[in-house]
């Protein structure tokens, strides 16, 4: 955040997500679209409800009170991967389930992320050797996060998420090429700029 | 409708014997497992014919199949019927052996309805089939699976895995 802050000096400038009361011109905030996208989407993360075995009780129970994944704006878990951005993969998937889980990953729409919950999604778990177990989701669907336990409790889930938190803020909203074009080569920008300008100019005449 | 619950007094041993005179030659190696459970083995040609009056035998009546197991037993296979008495509270195990080299079975589906999906695991995982079965598909695995995974003898084919 570029502003000056109304704090007093030992902290002032040093908050990571200032509130709107701490800027000198209130309803202004000035700063880059990375940071503002990725501070949007990694606090507004739209869980699947998608459980496959014994760690969606886990999942489950982390989303109702005593845990509450709601603490971190993860708590409107939607029943379609139409709505979601991020998939739980929570429990063992195998042969049979692995296109299932692949169609409802395509289905959902960018961005998305995948966390593989628990030992089993991770790489088989005590069924690694089962003849109809899918030895890691890894192998159906691009994963982001691993979180290891057999179940993970939900404290372990919401690190996971936390991660999953950082991994969000390091994306690049902004495509490479037009960052470089805004940074101000005034070859690129200037050039199709002038051409158009002649053929306004004799429209108006 | 099932009778009550319990509602016909009858001990096990007593049970047992009436079975085996009522099924002569049918049932045999009639035994008891305490405390509820009459085992009988019998032959797969009368099983149909076994079940379809086992349903409506008066007083008794076995109303319910409770499951059905697929069992390799190394030199044959068997198929178990679990069925339950509702008016005397028993249970009757049926064991039928199925040879190895033609694993074909009669189905009582059309007996009691709910054996439909527990001889589609059968076959599924045993490879036991069901003749007269109305729709005996694979229940557990993808349909495109190669061998019956709890055999004793099986393979587990790469083809089985497109995702490694």
């Amino acid at each position: 955040m570029g502003l000056r802050d109304n704090l007093p000096p030992p902290i002032a400038g040093r908050l990571k997500y200032p509130k709107l009361e701490h800027f000198q011109q209130p309803n202004v905030i000035t700063t880059t679209a990375d940071f503002i996208f990725n501070w949007a989407r990694s606090h507004s993360v739209f869980p699947f409800t998608y459980g496959l075995a014994c760690c969606a009780i886990e999942m489950l129970s982390s989303g109702f009170a005593r845990f509450d994944v709601a603490r971190y704006g993860m708590e409107v878990f939607r029943p379609t991967p139409r709505q979601c951005d991020l998939m739980i993969v929570a429990g063992t998937c195998n042969e049979k389930m692995a296109p299932v889980l692949k169609r409802l990953y395509d289905q959902m729409a960018e961005p998305k992320w995948v966390i593989s919950m628990g030992a089993c999604a991770t790489s088989g778990g005590p069924f690694y050797d089962g003849y109809n177990v899918v030895n890691g989701v890894d192998k159906v669907v691009p994963v982001d996060v691993y979180i290891p336990g057999c179940p993970p409790r939900p404290e372990a889930l919401f690190q996971g998420l936390l991660e999953l938190q950082k991994v969000i803020q390091q994306m690049k909203f902004v495509p490479p090429k037009l960052a470089k074009a805004g940074a101000g080569e005034p070859g690129v920008e200037t050039a199709p700029a002038a051409a158009v300008q002649p053929a306004a100019a004799a429209r108006e005449r | 409708m099932p009778a009550e619950i319990g509602s016909v007094k009858v001990e096990i041993d007593e049970l047992a014997a009436r079975l085996a005179k009522l099924f002569d030659g049918e049932l045999v190696d009639v035994g008891v497992q305490m405390p509820d459970t009459v085992i009988a083995h019998l032959d797969r040609g009368e099983l149909r014919e076994v079940a379809r009056r086992l349903k409506q035998l008066p007083e008794i009546g076995y109303d319910s199949c409770n499951w059905i197991a697929g069992v390799d037993q190394l030199t044959h296979l068997e198929s178990v019927y679990h069925l339950y008495s509702f008016a005397t509270n028993t249970y009757l195990e049926l064991h039928v052996q199925v040879p190895r080299d033609k694993a074909t079975c009669p189905t009582v589906s059309d007996v009691w309805p709910s054996a439909d999906w527990h001889e589609r695991e059968s076959w599924d995982m045993v490879g036991i089939k069901y003749e007269g079965h109305p729709d005996l598909r694979r229940i557990l695995l993808k349909d495109d699976w190669i061998g019956h995974p709890l055999r004793k003898d099986y393979v587990d084919l790469i083809e089985n895995h497109p995702n490694v």
